[in-house]
This record gives C-alpha cells, structure tokens and sequence, in this order.
C-alpha cells in the first residue's frame, strides 16, 4: 500500500470552504427564486446570506484563480490535452459499464495527474466557465451603482438573471453527480477521506489489498535466496535431511 | 530681429494691399477679441456674485425634533400644530415637519426585493424635518441674500423675513428639501423649533416625536424601516388567511404556479406569459432525472455486487 499526496492543503481548505458556501448559496438562492416568495424585504436575512455568501466566493473564486496559474494546478490538471478524447470515451464506458462488472477504474490517480480526463471536463467547465459566469452575473446584481447604472440601462436585468439562475441549477446538478461520484472510490470513504488529509491510498495489485485486509502474512519463505556457495556455512547447523537433526 | 523682419514683410502686404477688402483687419480683430475678454472677465465676480462668497458658519443648534418612525401613527397632527402656530391656519402643504407614506416604487423593472427603502420606497410613514446643519449649511451659504441666520434663541437656523426675497434657491439647496414657502407672503420659511418649544412634539399623540439636544448623528442614523412590527394575536388570525402555513403555502403555490398557469379573467393564460418561469422549468426537470439517475446507478451497482 502506498499512500499518495494527491491535494494540497491550500485547495483542500478551498475545496471544503467552496463546498460549504455553493450549499448555502443554492439554499439561500431557491428561497430567492421560489415564485410567490421572491418578494423578499431588503433587510430579508435569505437575500442577506446570499449576498455575502456570494461575495465571499468571488473572493474564494479569485484566490482559486490566482493560486491556480502561479502553481501549475490549472495548467498541469486542467489542460486537456492529446488523447484526452478517447480517456473521456473510456472513462465513461467505465462509469455507464464496466463498473457494474466490478471492474477496476483504467485511471489511477497521480500528483501528476491527479484528474482522469472525465474529471478534467467537468472540473475544468465548472471553475473556468460557470463559476465565473455566475460569479460576475451575481457582481452586476450587487449594489454597486457603477454596474446598475448600466444594466437598467440596457435593461438587461432579466436576462442576467435567467443565465445566472441556469448556472446555478448547472452547479445543482454538478453538486448531485460530484457527491455520488466521490463514493465510487476502493471504498466509499476513500476520495472524501483523500480530499479532507490529502493523501489518497494505493494498492498496487488486488492481492496486496486482500493481504492488507487480513493484516501482515508470514513472511514469504520462496523469495529468499540464498546462494549456493553461501549454504555450506548454514549446513553447519541445517543439515540435509531435517530428519537427522530432528534424531541427533 | 530677423524673425521679427521677416514677420513684418509677410504681414505688411497682406494687410495694406488686400484686394479682398475685410469687414476688419486682422489687428481689430485681437484687438476687439482682447478687450472683451479682459472685460468679461472682469465681470465674472460681478455675474458670479454669492458663488464664490465664504461659506457661513455658524453655531451649533442646540436642540432637535427626532421621530421614532415606529410609533408615528401618520395621524399629521403635527402638520397642523406647526402650522397653527406659525400660520395662523392649518396648511399641511407648507408645514416645516413633513410626514407622509414613501410610496415611490423606484425603476421599472426591478425586483421587488431590490427596491430599497427611503427615498426607494417602502410604503412607510416616513418623517421629515430640518435637521438643523451644523457645517455646511446649504441653504444659507446658497440664500444671494444671507437671509437665513442662526437665531438667538437656541442658534437655529431661521430665515429672516425682511431680508428674504422669495428666490426659492434655498428650497433647492436643501439636500432634504426641508424648506417650505410661503405663497401668501412669498416667502421662504423653515423649521425654527418654535423658539426652543416645537409645538409638533407638543401636538404628537402617539409620543413619536421627541425634542432632544442637537448631536452629530451623521453616518449613525438607523434605518427608517420598522424591523419589529408586533400584530396583536387577534389581528394574527386575519394574516393567516392568505400567510398560512407560514411560507410552506407560499412555496407550494409557486411550485404548482411553474406548471399551471393560473386562470384569469374566466381563461387561462397563454403560454406567452410564462415569462421567466421556464428558467426554473429547466432545474425543476433536470435536478429530479440527475437525482433518479444517480440513485438508478447506485442501486444497480449494489445489486449486480450481489
């Protein structure tokens, strides 16, 4: 068993506090949303967590952002690259398919790719697409008066909203799958184990899991070879015949 | 020198030979052009009389009427007390305290919940009253006439009668529009806190209006929005005919609301007016066939593990 540092600190405190901040923006979001209840006051504490929740992951967004181009982590797990077509393909035929056989997952992850290409899709569309769109659609409702100015100007309010809404059941959606999908690991534990103390357990083989399992085997007598030359000396003590040891 | 030679060799001939004959030479011209400028600037502190004058300072008031907006009741007796005593008659529209329903439902075309409170409009009884400027104070630095001084008594700011002209430029000036005229006297007039005894606190039943010492609330004044409104349980059972149970019907009706319009007028409506319902259509289908899809997927991995 291997044990492998797959997430750093740094994104797993994003990825948790990011978790915790779309959760209460899409909760806070569809009491907004509700037709009949969407006549919210202004002091509404909904609208209020929404605001400041929603501010708070434009700034999320941004350090994500930031901290994603200076390490690499966009351009070395983001980028899709040559090839990537056919991993989605296989990857999806693993998850529609082959995973009901019981077979094993054809990625393993690595710090150096730590994202199958499906993951890569999706990952990549979530924080490079929607993310900024509904962060930026969420800026233009806020209250600065330099960006209202504008949208009532162009009267384009309603059609901010409508994108901002879709997006928003976009990221439902994602939510739903994402969460299933961190269960489908060795066991169901392990990516969100992997995810909060940032090492993720490898086994090599099948059998080294079983041996795991039950806990450390005898240790193997056939791998130890011992060269001719060097038997004389044992034979001092082991003789041939184990019989004749046992009688002496 | 030599430039100066070669200016005057060009320019000689253009001037003294002309064939063309101008209705002014070139020298009128800068001279003319010159002149008046100087002269209209000279003018300037003549047309730009009282812009540029210092800015008035002047003592702090030392009282003020405050309103709790949450027992105002709006009955506007207070209206009528100040312009009694001011007066001579009851006159709202030109009363120094000003109470009324904000009923300005700002833009078009902004959510309900957007659309603020104060001058936005909220429905509630707001009250307005000279809140006594301590530095500047816009309508006497604007009054051409330095008519509005601070009084003797209580360093209030009042508007002198004989100096006032009726130019309404303070009525303008005033950030809260606070200064009211006079159209018997053509005059303007403003809240003098009846010589330190406001006859409006003195009129107000429900005890919502208060005469205190004058103090800086710039930056600290709560919002005007009654944040605990307390219906009385009998009047509670009224609400419950369209609030109940809490926001659960609500919630259920906008939900029904997505898939069947509702019936106006005898007919039900097109689908013309879904307006923007069709954007929660989406998440209202898409979200349940994820969610069945996921819980398929799971299912049948537990099952075929069997």
């Amino acid at each position: 068993m291997k044990r492998i540092y797959l997430h750093p600190l740094a994104l797993r405190i994003w990825h948790w506090a990011n978790a915790l901040m779309v959760i209460l923006l899409l909760i806070t979001g569809i009491e907004l949303r509700i037709p009949g209840v969407a006549a919210l006051p202004v002091n509404s504490p909904a609208l209020l967590a929404h605001r400041y929740t929603g501010w708070s992951m434009a700034i999320s967004s941004l350090f994500w952002f930031v901290y994603s181009l200076m390490s690499g982590n966009l351009s070395r797990h983001y980028v899709i690259r040559k090839g990537d077509l056919k991993g989605i393909l296989r990857q999806m035929k693993f998850y529609l398919l082959s995973i009901f056989r019981g077979e094993e997952n054809p990625f393993r992850a690595s710090p150096d790719e730590r994202f199958n290409p499906l993951q890569k899709l999706a990952y990549g569309t979530i924080m490079c697409v929607f993310t900024p769109i509904i962060v930026v659609t969420g800026l233009f409702f806020s209250d600065m008066l330099f960006f209202r100015k504008y949208i009532l100007l162009l009267n384009a309010m309603k059609v901010l909203d409508a994108i901002h809404v879709i997006v928003a059941y976009m990221f439902a959606l994602y939510l739903i799958v994402h969460i299933y999908m961190a269960t489908l690991g060795r066991k169901a534990s392990s990516h969100i184990k992997a995810m909060i103390v940032g090492y993720e357990e490898e086994f090599d083989e099948p059998d080294m899991m079983v041996s795991y399992k039950e806990g450390p085997g005898e240790p193997d007598a056939t791998t130890k070879m011992i060269s001719p030359d060097k038997t004389a000396s044992c034979q001092e003590c082991h003789t041939e015949k184990e019989g004749a040891n046992v009688d002496g | 020198m030599d430039k100066h030679d070669e200016k005057t060799e060009i320019l000689e001939p253009a001037f003294g030979s002309s064939s063309l004959n101008p209705f002014c030479s070139r020298r009128q011209f800068l001279k003319v052009s010159g002149v008046s400028i100087i002269g209209i600037s000279a003018l300037g502190p003549v047309l730009a009389r009282g812009a540029t004058k210092p800015l008035i300072i002047m003592e702090k008031a030392q009282g003020i009427v405050v309103a709790d907006p949450i027992k105002c009741v709006g009955c506007g007796r207070c209206e009528l007390a100040c312009t009694e005593f001011n007066d001579g008659k009851a006159a709202p529209t030109r009363s120094r305290i000003k109470v009324d329903r904000n009923l300005n439902f700002g833009p078009k075309d902004v959510f309900a919940f957007r659309e603020g409170q104060g001058n936005w409009g909220n429905g509630l009884i707001v009250q307005d009253f000279c809140v006594q400027c301590p530095h500047p104070v816009p309508c006497a630095d604007a009054c051409p006439e330095d008519a509005i001084v601070a009084s003797p008594t209580g360093n209030v700011r009042v508007v002198d009668p004989n100096k006032c002209n009726g130019c309404k430029i303070c009525l303008k000036a005033c950030p809260w529009e606070m200064i009211s005229f006079d159209p018997d006297s053509r005059k303007a007039t403003k809240c003098f806190l009846c010589n330190g005894k406001p006859k409006c606190v003195e009129a107000c039943p429900a005890e919502s209006l208060s005469y205190v010492p004058w103090r800086d609330l710039t930056n600290k004044v709560p919002r005007r929005i009654a944040t605990t409104a307390v219906i009385p349980p009998r009047k509670d059972a009224a609400c419950q005919e369209c609030h109940l149970p809490g926001a659960q019907k609500n919630l259920r009706q906008g939900m029904l609301s997505l898939f069947w319009e509702q019936v106006k007028d005898g007919k039900p409506a097109s689908m013309r007016n879904i307006g923007s319902k069709w954007i929660d259509l989406v998440g209202v289908v898409l979200l349940p066939l994820v969610l069945i899809f996921v819980i398929l997927h799971a299912g049948l991995r537990t099952v075929v593990k069997r």
